[in-house]
């Protein structure tokens, strides 16, 4: 199978940077809860990697003023996250609203991680140990 | 590795949070504290503020207690004309602590602690996952 010199057509390449996604988005919304109550905070979020067709998951272009890279891999962009009530301190951050993304988070991290497990099975089948 | 900083990040506001609420314990522990002759004023409610800074060290917008202010609005006066501390016309000057304000604030810190509480069993579970991956 033709790819970049990684090991299952990519699969583990786009599970790794999934994961490591979840990662830096976990530490976002860290930020988003602790500051909940910080005068003047506003929310970020990540925006998740983007996928087409020709290079599998690759940098998420947010504006059309951005360069087009063609070996671009990884990369995150904090995007202001959406935001319905500010306070009149001037903090936006809604708890059940980050909680709710940090629950999603785990989970999405936990589908990831399980399937890299499987794809581990799966290379260890391949190489006769009985996986 | 960013979910130990997750851990990091929630913990500054976990360590806030407990400030705020050693800062309202005092104010409701205080809220019949009067002044100690006729003249001096009472207790004054104290007011937390929260700051964020950016650790360098993590990468990270971490939050800490700002300085701890004095409520500036009026005091309560209560009629005592026996009171020691009472004035001419028998009124004592009493604290500037709301019960019902501290509660709710109260409330409010708790929520927040726990809702950093959760952020931090979230990513152990994370972590937890992560090393699974190696026993498989």
């Amino acid at each position: 199978m033709a790819n970049d010199g990684s090991i299952g057509g990519g699969l583990m390449q786009a599970l790794k940077l999934r994961m490591h996604y979840q990662q830096s988005r976990q530490k976002v919304l860290a930020e988003n809860v602790a500051n909940a109550d910080s005068p003047g905070f506003r929310p970020f979020d990540l925006k998740p990697p983007g996928f087409d067709r020709e290079s599998g998951v690759a940098l998420a272009r947010t504006s059309a003023g951005h360069m087009s890279l063609a070996g671009a891999r990884g990369g995150f962009d904090s995007t202001g996250a959406p935001r319905f009530e500010t306070t009149p301190n001037g903090n936006a951050v809604n708890l059940e609203d980050e909680m709710l993304k940090v629950a999603q988070n785990q989970s999405d991290y936990q589908l990831a991680a399980s399937l890299y497990s499987k794809g581990l099975a799966l290379m260890k089948i391949a190489i006769g140990k009985n996986g | 590795m960013d979910l130990i900083k997750s851990i990091a990040v929630a913990a500054s506001g976990l360590r806030s949070q407990s400030g705020r609420m050693r800062v309202i314990a005092e104010n409701i522990a205080n809220a019949d504290s009067g002044p100690e002759r006729a003249g001096t004023d009472p207790y004054r409610r104290k007011v937390v503020s929260f700051q964020r800074h950016v650790d360098r060290d993590l990468d990270a917008q971490l939050v800490a207690l700002g300085r701890v202010q004095r409520d500036p609005s009026a005091f309560r006066t209560k009629h005592e004309p026996g009171n020691l501390a009472a004035d001419a016309n028998g009124d004592v000057k009493m604290p500037n602590v709301n019960a019902l304000v501290e509660m709710v604030d109260m409330r409010e810190a708790q929520r927040s602690y726990e809702a950093n509480l959760n952020l931090i069993s979230s990513t152990r579970r994370m972590i937890q996952r992560t090393i699974d991956i190696l026993r498989a």
